[in-house]
């Protein structure tokens, strides 16, 4: 909001020898932080950050009370000198809905010249809106910027039969005055004459009964609307004007009369009008019941021993009515505070106009023995920390993905995991894999010239469910590259698929529990749910098991093999052989792959390692060369031979 | 010399251009003779050499044999061109190999000579990182833990009653519609949520039951959450946010400034300076933001802080009765404070980095410099 000092002076004249920093330190710590300040025309203009709940401070008048009770400093008189009402008959106005319940209008005729004065046309561009030269328009713009009440001028020429305040007909169109026609709802309140809707309650005029430069009388509006009515209309149409924004925060019902007194007498001043008849139809809506606002309460919050009779100082202040009785204060909030309905309100009140940096500091108590951090937060950072130290970064990338993306790498149907309203395609699909994404990201640090890419994310992916998208935690790993050749021990070579096998060995991962992917040229992806990761819970150190003290047995065997002969098979049936006999095998595994020369073609040489080990002794020769005979037995079998 | 089987045998007789099934034989035939070259090669540069013979783009075995191919009968095209392709492949992979293993053998020669300088650079282990903002929010649960703070975790794909409803944000808030939340089509209820404030509903209606005997709670909730924002220098669709909540009995004000002023020490160091403005959210009452003395420029004012000397760092506030008595918990006997930091945010004051889509783009310089093991 838009707040031009000059004027904020006129509300509350000590402000005037303040410099702007401190008067932006004070609305800070009131709660309106000034997001910028500039000079404009002469005049600085501050940028106020108001929050949604202080309809009551959108305006100068609104803003100079806070202050004033801050300051303990008086406020101006309202400059107006009230109109005595006459002629109530003129045009008859009947309000049918309790969501209007007072409504002042007056009709005038206006005079042969009208003049905004230059001070005001000022004002309101500083105010961000650009004067009109018509009296009624920008009377009634001066006024909501100033006091933060919004009026309305029909052209009364242009109005037929009586004026009704009633909820719209499902159906009816109005053409409002940003040139749009909308289809009004049942639930909208309009203001009506016998053509129909003339104007959207509390949001915008109509273009039909609008005041131009050729209108002579104008009729004058100045009402009270119920918030929430306006909000869900402002919503509804999509019309968010300065009046929709103080009507659906909560305007002050008590400035009804106020503002069309003060109307008039600008019409009068800068258009020579004639009043024809000033009237108020309905009442007041009912004052809200006192709040009761217990000692306990206030010093609770409060942190400290603060006397009762402070806080009803404060709140007076605020123009507040406040009763006494021992341990509780009945306080009744003045007309345009709709938001204080409860004691915890009138704390913040009290801790607000005294300062929050009065509020003492001090730790809460333990009450209780502190729980456990989540075992999924544990599991997450303890895999980050294995992943950050195995050479991988970690990134953060959109859970959405585009349609196309998520059927690449997903089975699962895109439907139940599909946004309404996403930012667009791209956007649009809760991601089945986290490995589209991670793929995009390598490829970018691979175009952007890095030799090796390594990624890895920690995050949900989602399973469409008939509940709605169910999300697994899950890693993905993306591996891609040249590696090596960055120093001179370690040859250049480029990232295989074995490579990322070997992390998910090196994680404890069970090849069924993951998926591995080929993701484009020497790049890699594998991906699984967090839940298949090996995790030790809650004991920090697994049981004790017994090893061996006594020497270990290396084996070499250099089998020639057909190029399509199965590893697995070969290696599960030499293992199982040897440790039928009685073999304490600990490991076994092939550790080179190679093509001999000259060799039969079609075949392979795999060079296996056999280790043992035995817990309770040392191993003979001629045990070893027993079982290593019968392994190669057995790789005979499968029609292996020894590689001479 | 190799024999070829008869299909092959079959593709060449039915070619009827004699050079170029001549070309076509030349590859078929030179496989022993590749093999017999490569096992004799002993350093890279021959390998190289070798590679233009066998598979130079032009004037090679195979550059010669794919100029044949267009001649290769309609029917024969298949296994013979096919086989030729095998034979092209095979022989880049052998050569690709044999280069590891020569200079693997060769640096493993040059690195064990006694020669060799110890300035040169040794070989290193690849060095990975934790994501700045996975970093920050592990040191928020760090800094809270000795407070008694443990942590708690929610869903992304929230129902509106967490999201909005226990949270006291009225039906008709401008947040729950399309234009700020990221809805489902399918599953009217569900949203992805707004805040990780759905998490205070979540765990209150969980331990309602037994706070008595847990001594209230005090946790915080690290997450990434979703706001219908273009994408551009200070928005994003997606971002994280801890979420803090601490309920008990007789919790005020000074509770919240105690707790917050603390943990902004342990965040910003011991000199940290806080501030406390009044503020709003549905959630809570009273409510305030909190200011914390503007890292860059130490409070004289910058352009990070625009001039004030402040940056704001987080929302928090009283928790509001409502959300008490959604989650069943009696407001008369119990109270609480809530708080919630946008992380990128505040990783990008602390870090000065000037557009937070970086965090987004995954570029591993830029990971590597901002992130770490710790
Ligand atoms: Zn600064």
């Amino acid at each position: 909001m838009r707040i031009e000092r000059a004027a904020l002076h006129a509300e509350l004249p000590v402000l005037s020898d303040m410099e702007t920093p401190a008067l932006c330190e004070l609305l800070a710590g009131l709660g309106f932080p000034v997001d910028a300040v500039e000079g404009f025309e002469g005049t600085t203009v501050l940028e106020v950050d108001v929050t949604p709940n202080r309809g009551d401070a959108m305006s100068h008048r609104g803003l100079a009370r806070d202050l004033s009770a801050k300051l303990l400093a008086d406020l101006s008189p309202v400059p107006f000198l009230p109109v005595t009402e006459l002629h109530e008959g003129l045009r008859p106005i009947i309000l049918e809905s309790e969501a209007c319940p007072c409504y002042a209008s007056a009709i005038l005729e206006l005079g042969s010249r009208q003049e905004t004065p230059t001070e005001v046309q000022a004002f309101l561009r500083a105010m961000g809106s650009s004067p009109k030269n018509l009296a009624a328009v920008d009377a009634s713009n001066e006024l909501l910027h100033r006091y933060g009440h919004p009026t309305h001028a029909f052209d009364e020429e242009r109005l037929q039969g009586a004026i009704r305040v009633r909820k719209a007909r499902k159906g009816e169109s109005f053409l409002g005055l940003d040139g749009v026609t909308r289809t009004l709802s049942g639930d909208d309140l309009v203001i009506a004459d016998d053509s129909g809707a003339i104007a959207l309650a509390g949001v915008i005029g109509g273009e039909a009964t609008k005041v131009t430069e050729g209108t002579r009388r104008v009729l004058l509006e100045s009402a009270w609307f119920d918030p929430k009515g306006v909000r869900l209309a402002a919503r509804r149409h999509g019309i968010f004007t300065d009046a929709s924004h103080r009507f659906g925060r909560g305007a002050d019902p008590a400035m009804a009369r106020i503002a069309r007194d003060l109307l008039l007498r600008r019409l009068e001043a800068w258009a020579g009008a004639r009043v024809l008849g000033a009237w108020c139809v309905g009442k007041m809506p009912a004052e809200a019941p006192p709040i009761a606002f217990p000692k306990d309460l206030l010093q609770r919050i409060a942190g400290e021993p603060l006397r009762v009779a402070v806080a009803s100082e404060w709140l007076q202040h605020l123009g507040c009515r406040v009763q006494g009785e021992p341990g509780v204060l009945h306080v009744t909030p003045p007309s345009w505070r709709h938001d204080l309905t409860s004691p915890e309100d009138l704390a913040e009140e009290v801790l607000r106009i005294r300062g929050y940096d009065k509020i003492p500091s001090a730790l809460p108590p333990l009450e209780g023995s502190p729980l456990p951090l989540a075992d999924g937060y544990r599991r997450a950072r303890s895999l980050g920390l294995r992943m950050a130290h195995l050479g991988f970064h970690q990134t953060v990338t959109f859970g959405f993905v585009s349609p196309e993306e998520d059927a690449a790498s997903s089975e699962s149907p895109a439907e139940g995991r599909t946004l309404g309203n996403p930012l667009g395609i791209e956007f649009s699909v809760m991601r089945a894999s986290l490995l589209g994404s991670l793929r995009k990201a390598a490829e970018s640090n691979l175009k952007h010239g890095a030799r090796q890419v390594r990624l890895f994310e920690i995050a949900p992916v989602y399973r469409t469910a008939p509940s709605g998208p169910l999300e697994i935690p899950s890693l993905g790993v993306v591996w891609g590259g040249q590696l090596g050749g960055e120093d001179p021990y370690t040859p250049t070579r480029p990232v295989g698929a074995a490579d990322l096998r070997g992390i998910a060995l090196d994680l404890g991962l069970r090849p069924e529990h993951c998926i591995f992917r080929v993701l484009g040229e020497d790049l890699f992806g594998l991906e699984c749910p967090l839940d298949a990761l090996p995790w030790g819970g809650a004991q920090v150190i697994p049981s004790y098991r017994p090893f061996s003290r006594f020497p270990a047995v290396h084996r070499d065997l250099s089998l020639l093999v057909a190029v399509d002969h199965p590893y697995r098979g070969l290696a599960d049936a030499m293992a199982a052989r040897v440790q039928e006999l009685g073999a304490p095998l600990q490991d076994l595994r092939c550790v080179d792959v190679f093509r001999p020369k000259g060799p039969p073609p079609g075949k392979v040489a795999w060079l296996f390692r056999f280790s043992f080990q035995h817990p309770g002794e040392t191993l003979t020769h001629g045990d070893v060369d027993r079982w290593m005979n019968a392994a190669l037995d057995t790789a005979r079998a499968q029609g292996a031979e020894l590689r001479g | 010399m190799e024999t070829l089987n008869d299909t092959l045998q079959a593709g060449l007789a039915a070619m009827t251009d004699a050079p170029l099934r001549a070309k076509l034989l030349r590859m078929l035939e030179a496989q022993g003779e590749f093999e017999v070259q490569l096992a004799a090669c002993g350093s890279i540069d021959e390998c190289q050499r070798l590679k233009g013979r066998f598979l130079g783009r032009t004037e090679s075995l195979a550059a010669e044999a794919m100029t044949a191919m267009k001649a290769i009968p309609a029917e024969h095209k298949r296994s013979l061109g096919g086989e030729i392709n095998r034979i092209k492949a095979a022989w880049e992979e052998a050569l690709r190999a044999r280069q590891i293993s020569l200079e693997t053998r060769q640096k493993s020669q040059a690195s064990s000579s006694t020669a060799w300088d110890p300035d040169l650079p040794p070989p290193t282990p690849a060095r990975g990182s934790l994501n700045p903002l996975v970093r920050l929010m592990d040191r928020l649960v760090e800094v809270f833990r000795p407070l008694g703070f443990h942590v708690e975790e929610g869903p992304e794909v929230e129902t509106e009653e967490h999201n909005f409803d226990g949270l006291n944000i009225p039906e008709d808030h401008p947040a729950r519609g399309s234009t700020d939340t990221f809805h489902f089509s399918k599953h009217p209820g569900l949203v992805l949520r707004t805040h990780t404030s759905p998490v205070q509903v979540r765990t209150l209606k969980r331990v309602a039951p037994h706070l008595e005997a847990l001594g209230g709670i005090r946790f915080l909730a690290p997450g990434r959450v979703y706001r219908k924002d273009e994408i551009d220098p200070t928005h994003s669709p997606m971002f994280h946010q801890v979420e803090g909540l601490l309920v008990g009995h007789g919790i005020g004000m000074h509770h919240l400034k105690g707790t917050l002023g603390h943990a902004m020490k342990g965040l910003f160091g011991p000199g940290a300076e806080v501030r406390f403005r009044p503020s709003y959210f549905p959630f809570v009452e009273p409510g305030c933001e909190m200011d914390v003395r503007c890292p860059l420029c130490g409070g004289g004012g910058c352009r990070v802080c625009k001039g004030s000397g402040w940056v704001e760092i987080l929302g928090a506030g009283l928790v509001h009765p409502n959300v008490l008595r959604h989650a069943g918990i009696d407001p008369d006997v119990w109270s609480g404070f809530a708080f919630g930091m946008g992380i990128e945010r505040i990783a990008m004051m602390v870090s000065q980095t000037p557009d937070l889509r970086l965090f987004f783009e995954n570029d591993q310089r830029f990971l590597r410099a901002m992130g770490g093991v710790d």
